[in-house]
């Protein structure tokens, strides 16, 4: 008897909370399940699993190789952009393997830019007014590709690349607007392979982008 | 009351017992500090007299573990630990395994892959015993004995004696020695011969690939020796050991399998002629005459054309005068010179046929003082005058201090080096699998990279480009300090605290980018670090049969320009669990990597009286240690990848039967911890059997 009045009341809590976190928040489904995922939380939209142009085959050398396409993203509209927009200015930031492009020079038509950033995301609070903005000059680019240049590390012994910790990438829209963005991971769900995983397991979950943003859509430089 | 009364007639009957004992025991401590070592001071010295942390491994201590490899001992050593990766060695006071110096009676063991001397290649089959010598001991042996010294005392005893022991176990491992010692009028033989098989073992569930793979080792070693006259004394040793790995392997890429068939063989010879002459009670002088060649070769055929065939020749030659003057009863001298001369042929240098050459001239002088008779003091130094590299400057300083017949003090001070290796001067390697990169040594490289940029081929330079440069030795200044002390008559404490504060280390730094992206590393000068801790030993004779001994050793290390940055704060960064980047404190490093902080052994051995069987417990145990960089900032910190921490447990009992049979059985890893990764070398669960045959002539 004691355990069955136990049961119901441990029911009737978990009814309880369930009730009061709908009413607090509209549900969002956080769980990184490796799909591509975009949501908001306050003044932070997190992205998960944007694919970026995942290995299709290998090359003679055994170098892998994806199709060579870039994956475009409005950071103004928290939305993919199909790639027939890339000559466009609908789209602020493109990835493509490691390679991180802006709308701006080389890249596109829009007014983008950016550079990398030491510090914390949160932070980093207002952009200085004697900070420059670079563009991209294909084949160098405003924001570096190569180990411990830009973005990312890349340990050639262990195959793995791991966003480098503690850089902001502070973006100018193609608009001309400000925002700052932290690479997460560089692979499916968020999670990076162990260094003893088989190759197959690194190749094939890698160029799968989590990334978290702060877009300031007043124009000023402040987050 | 009850309790206490009961409590405390134990303890009374424990003292009584123990007062009983003390003859007995105090006998067994005095034996301990009457044993012999020669290798801290390159002379014979009692342990009491001994100013250095040191440890001894008897041949009863290696047979009773049963041990077959060198490893197999070592490992079970407080303050040892195994690395894998081109062979097993060994890291002491938290060095890499480059930075100890493996001798066999005293001449150095050559043929190190990537700096690691695989201990698998020495047999414990005729080992009397093995001294382990803690701290810098380049004032006595020049380059590589920066973090120690371990000296393997092969059996050269004489008398007419036979033994063969065989010993059967999991994956069909063989071990079997002969041994057989006699006397031609003056002439001493010692003949010796090991066989090793096995078929090797997976630890990959449902994989045919060998984590150990099928190998085969045979050791033959003759000594001679030949007292010319009561004063003259001519020996000659003769050691081989032929080892051949088999390594089949299928391997997956695209659906496609590819079959491979690799042969490793693997051949070592040192020859060691050595008269001695006792020119009087007081001085004593001898030659040492030592060539050794280390021969590798490693060929791989695949059914997809590919493969490679490596190559690796080491020849080393040595002429090395030591003279011991004993000046008065509290002064001695032991000094001596030497020369030696190294040549390496490899293919992963720019040519196999281009022999690379290496001279040292060197001189050392040791001066062991003692002021009054609790007080030993011993100074030192040693000169390496060095062909392709800078001059080694290496001075010693220890002291012991006998409080009592309890209490005894000792510190020391060394400068250790090591010289840069061959390997750092002239590989010259690319790896076409796993991500692809190259490795240029240091006096090529720059050449390398400007060709490969002159044709188009380099992408850029890296910062670490322009500290390229010839390179100098790795330097180490290391204190010792610790004492020992009887607290009751059972029991023997141990502590020895250690720092070594190392500068120059020589590391493979990234220096160029190709245009595929590849890259390309060399080595620099470029490191500083340290390594401390402190290394504890507790003996327990709980009675005559029943022995405790109990090690474990704390360690911390780190990479001293790290550190000033960490402590300056917003240089480096990690992540928390939702991959968000936050910035890295101090109690978040780790250090330098694969290293545990702790480790501890326990054994516990049982011994029935006059020896008529035994049985012991060994377990080892180690606690997790980083493995990989995980949140890529470039340094080991906790938010990094771990090797799980684990115990290994391993257990034997034997038994002397008549006729001078001895039968063993045992059983290693019974707790079964295997780490396919991190512990390549540890295979599951194993069980073996031993026999052993001795006839010897009782001297009467």
């Amino acid at each position: 008897m004691k355990k069955t009045l136990t049961g119901i009341f441990a029911a009737s809590i978990l009814v309880f909370t369930a009730c009061k976190k709908d009413d607090v928040t509209t549900t969002i489904d956080k769980t990184n399940d490796g799909s591509f995922k975009v949501f908001t939380e306050g003044q932070v939209t997190t992205v998960q699993n944007l694919i970026a142009d995942t290995i299709v085959g290998f090359l003679p050398s055994g170098q892998p190789v994806g199709a060579n396409k870039f994956t475009f993203f409005s950071i103004e509209n928290n939305t993919l952009v199909p790639s027939s927009d890339s000559a466009t200015a609908r789209w602020d930031i493109a990835f493509k393997g490691t390679t991180i492009i802006t709308n701006a020079g080389t890249s596109g038509p829009g007014a983008g830019g950016a550079f990398v950033q030491i510090g914390t995301f949160d932070a980093y609070t207002t952009i200085p007014t004697d900070s420059t903005f670079r563009t991209d000059a294909n084949p160098v680019y405003a924001i570096r590709t190569g180990s411990g240049k830009g973005w990312y590390n890349y340990d050639g012994a262990n195959n793995l690349v791991t966003p480098l910790p503690g850089r902001v990438l502070v973006i100018r829209t193609a608009s001309g607007k400000y925002a700052k963005l932290e690479i997460t991971n560089y692979y499916k769900k968020g999670i990076t392979p162990s260094a003893s995983a088989s190759d197959d397991e690194k190749l094939h979950n890698q160029r799968y982008y989590g990334f978290r943003y702060t877009f300031q859509p007043n124009g000023s430089k402040n987050f | 009351m009850k309790k206490f009364t009961i409590t405390s007639c134990l303890i009374l009957g424990c003292l009584i017992a123990t007062a009983q004992d003390k003859q007995k025991d105090d006998t067994l401590f005095h034996k301990e500090l009457n044993e012999v070592i020669v290798t801290a001071t390159r002379n014979e010295r009692k342990l009491g007299n001994i100013a250095v942390p040191v440890n001894i491994i008897s041949q009863k201590t290696i047979q009773q573990a049963s041990s077959l490899r060198l490893k197999d001992i070592l490992q079970e050593q407080p303050g040892l630990f195994l690395t894998s990766g081109f062979g097993v060695g060994i890291q002491m006071q938290g060095l890499n395994p480059d930075y100890t110096l493996i001798l066999i009676d005293g001449e150095p063991l050559v043929g190190r892959t990537s700096g690691v001397l695989d201990l698998n290649r020495v047999t414990t089959g005729n080992i009397k015993k093995i001294e382990i010598v803690k701290g810098p001991s380049s004032s006595l042996y020049g380059s590589e004995a920066l973090a120690g010294v371990v000296n393997i005392i092969t059996d050269r005893s004489y008398a007419s004696k036979f033994s063969a022991s065989v010993r059967y176990g999991t994956y069909n491992s063989l071990d079997a020695n002969i041994n057989a010692g006699t006397r031609i009028g003056k002439l001493g033989i010692n003949a010796f011969i090991n066989q090793y098989n096995t078929d090797g073992y997976s630890i990959r569930p449902y994989s045919v690939e060998r984590s150990k793979l099928p190998i085969s080792r045979t050791t033959p070693q003759l000594q001679l020796n030949y007292p010319v006259s009561n004063k003259t004394n001519i020996s000659l040793s003769v050691r081989y050991n032929y080892e051949q790995i088999k390594n089949e392997l299928a391997v997956s890429n695209n659906g496609t399998i590819t079959y491979s068939n690799g042969r490793e063989i693997n051949k070592d010879l040192n020859i060691n002629p050595t008269i001695t002459h006792n020119f009087s009670k007081k001085l004593k002088s001898s030659l040492h005459l030592y060539a050794t060649r280390f021969e590798g070769s490693q060929k791989l055929s695949t059914t997809s054309g590919e493969g490679y065939d490596d190559y690796f020749l080491q020849q080393f030659y040595r002429a090395e005068n030591q003279t011991d003057y004993t000046i008065n009863k509290n002064i001695s001298l032991v000094g001596g010179i030497g020369y030696l001369k190294e040549f390496v042929n490899s293919s992963r240098y720019d040519d196999k046929n281009s022999r690379k050459e290496n001279e040292v001239k060197y001189g050392f002088l040791q001066t062991e003082w003692i002021p009054f008779k609790k007080l030993v003091l011993i100074g030192g130094f040693r000169y390496d005058n060095n062909k392709v590299y800078a001059s080694a400057f290496s001075p010693k300083i220890a002291a012991r201090f006998n409080l009592n017949d309890k209490i005894s003090f000792q510190a020391s001070y060394g400068k250790g080096f090591k010289a840069p290796d061959f390997r750092q001067l002239y590989l010259n390697f690319t790896n076409t699998s796993a991500g692809s990169y190259s490795v240029f040594g240091a006096l090529e490289a720059q050449q390398i990279i400007h060709t490969l940029d002159a044709a188009g081929l380099i992408k850029q330079y890296e910062d670490d480009f322009y500290k390229l440069q010839t390179l100098r030795p790795e330097y180490s200044n290391g204190f010792n300090a610790g004492f020992t002390i009887y607290p009751v008559t059972k029991l023997q404490w141990k502590v020895n605290v250690f720092r070594n504060d190392i500068k120059d280390l020589i590391e493979a730094r990234l220096v160029a980018t190709r245009q595929d992206n590849t890259q390309i590393f060399s080595y620099v000068n470029i490191k500083r670090a340290y390594t401390q801790g402190i290394e504890t030993n507790l003996k327990y004779f709980i009675n005559q049969n029943f022995t405790a001994d109990a090690g474990y050793q704390y360690l911390q290390t780190a990479d001293k320009d790290e550190l000033q940055k960490i402590k300056a704060g917003n240089y480096y960064y990690t992540r928390d669990a939702s991959n968000h980047s936050v910035l890295l404190t101090r109690k978040d490093y780790l250090g330098l990597p694969n290293r545990s902080p702790h480790m501890a052994t326990l054994k516990l051995t049982y011994e029935a009286p006059a020896q008529r069987w035994f049985a012991n417990v060994r377990a080892i145990y180690r606690s997790k240690w980083v493995v990989f960089d995980k949140d890529g900032n470039g340094i080991y910190n906790k938010q990094d990848e771990f090797a799980e921490g684990f115990v290994q447990l391993n257990s034997s009992a034997g038994m002397n039967l008549k006729y001078g049979f001895r039968v063993q059985v045992g059983a290693d890893n019974i707790l079964n911890h295997v780490d396919a990764n991190n512990l390549p070398n540890a295979p599951g669960r194993t069980f073996f059997t031993t026999l052993t045959y001795t006839f010897s002539k009782q001297k009467k």
